[in-house]
């Protein structure tokens, strides 16, 4: 099934590669405009792998399995790598349409506010020692942190600045033409796919770490011994 | 269990008038910190008098911080097992330390505020919302700033890792105060800004009560 999900997000990351030069350019932004085909699905990513945290998160508190634990970690070290695309792609686009890397919008502003809260929730998990103190604790601020994603979502409805309010999730109709919605659309299947693939890979890493940390090192003694049969080497 | 609290917050307090950690400590930095920009900025009037609020709000948040993260009694491994079994709620000491951080954030900022009215001269209309703007992002910060000390109680690197907890955390009352601060220069609405605040100090308590129990176990 893993591997079914890697080929499938590999096939489709290609095929949205294809759509995403294939379809007209932006009558206003010209070619510069398709770099939103990796920046948009890099910041739905954001949203998802940050939900997918606080799941993680709540799912953990009420069930104590680490398994949830292990998916909210791993979500949210998913999520922070396309946080930072969407916001490496964001001030590459922004420097010929702005004329700036970056400025003080507020979309901006939140965006990077929430990738330090969970650069902050990584460092977090890193330094609680014991798996079961570890996810109690990051499970705790996790739900914390998931106060930002709806104020980043809302902050281009709520602040006027320069970052356009939302085209597609919006109440009216999706302003946008057919073939760049397709494309986009595309995009965002082919990262969520990628987004699957690299989150179960993290989670697989994530229990070899847990089996890791639980078992004696080499150096250790077993508990129980000095109560075990001697062994001859140690009587000649 | 409002007695456990009753009793925690005046503990806390006392604590405090001991050593004057906050009095002491935390408002004469704040008050460096408000002296020293306008020497990095430049010494323009008007925009001193333009930008005086904005950085009243920043200086908030980060010394806000450390009020937050100042020693507490009730933290210490004795007490705090003595309290557990004494029978004392999670939620009611989390209460209890949110409220004393919140009194001593609301000083602090009557504090700063006062020496940035002093040095800053910004214009600012509607005073009667500064009562309601003020309380509620100290609320707000103290509450993050009490899950913060909680969550990296007894840690290696608590005191770097805190402030980055609780500074990225508490940007949307930042930016609420910032606004509602705007609007009432401008003279606009703040409404608005002042709803985003009770939203996110609802939610804040929220989490900080149903979270108790289980920070606690930890």
């Amino acid at each position: 099934m893993k591997r079914t999900i890697e080929v499938a997000a590999v096939g489709s990351v290609l095929i949205a590669c294809v759509a995403g030069l294939a379809v007209p350019p932006d009558s206003v932004q010209g070619d510069l405009q398709r770099i939103m085909y990796v920046h948009v699905p890099s910041a739905w990513l954001a949203y998802l792998a940050f939900g997918i945290t606080l799941i993680g998160s709540v799912g953990y508190l009420v069930t104590d399995k680490l398994r949830w634990d292990r998916l909210a970690g791993s979500s949210a070290e998913v999520g922070v790598v396309f946080t930072g695309l969407a916001l490496a792609t964001g001030s590459i686009w922004g420097k010929p349409v702005w004329g700036v890397w970056w400025t003080w919008d507020a979309r901006l502003v939140l965006t990077a506010a929430m990738f330090f809260v969970y650069l902050a929730y990584l460092a977090l998990r890193r330094s609680v020692d014991g798996a079961e103190r570890r996810a109690q604790r990051s499970a705790i601020f996790g739900i914390v942190a998931a106060l930002q994603i709806p104020v980043v979502h809302f902050s281009v409805i709520w602040w006027r600045g320069l970052h356009q309010p939302p085209t597609i999730l919006r109440p009216d109709n999706p302003q946008i033409d057919p073939p760049l919605l397709f494309a986009l659309l595309l995009a965002v299947f082919a990262f969520t796919l990628v987004y699957v693939a690299l989150l179960n890979r993290r989670i697989d890493l994530a229990v070899a770490e847990d089996l890791l940390t639980d078992a004696p090192r080499a150096d250790e003694h077993v508990a129980g011994a000095a109560v075990t049969a001697p062994q001859l080497g140690d009587w000649r | 269990m409002i007695h456990h609290v009753l009793v925690l917050v005046r503990s806390e307090l006392r604590n405090e008038r001991r050593s004057g950690e906050v009095a002491t400590v935390v408002i004469p930095f704040g008050a460096v910190a408000v002296l020293i920009i306008p020497m990095a900025v430049g010494i323009d009037r008007p925009l001193l008098s333009q930008i005086g609020p904005g950085l009243f709000w920043a200086i908030v948040l980060l010394f806000g911080i450390v009020v937050t993260q100042r020693q507490s009694g009730a933290a210490e491994r004795p007490q705090h097992d003595l309290l557990t079994l004494l029978g004392v709620d999670p939620a009611a000491r989390f209460a209890a330390t949110a409220i004393a951080s919140f009194v001593l954030l609301v000083a602090f900022e009557v504090a700063i505020g006062a020496i940035t009215m002093v040095l800053y001269d910004p214009v600012v209309i509607g005073w009667g919302w500064l009562a309601v703007v003020l309380p509620m992002v100290a609320a707000g910060l103290a509450m993050i700033g009490t899950i913060a000390a909680s969550v990296t109680s007894g840690l290696g690197g608590r005191g770097a890792l805190a402030p980055l907890l609780v500074a990225p955390i508490a940007i949307p009352l930042l930016l609420g105060a910032a606004q509602a601060t705007e609007g009432l220069r401008v003279g606009a609405g703040i409404l608005r800004w002042v709803l985003v605040l009770a939203v996110v100090d609802v939610l804040l308590a929220l989490t900080g009560v149903l979270t108790a129990r289980p920070l606690e176990e930890s």
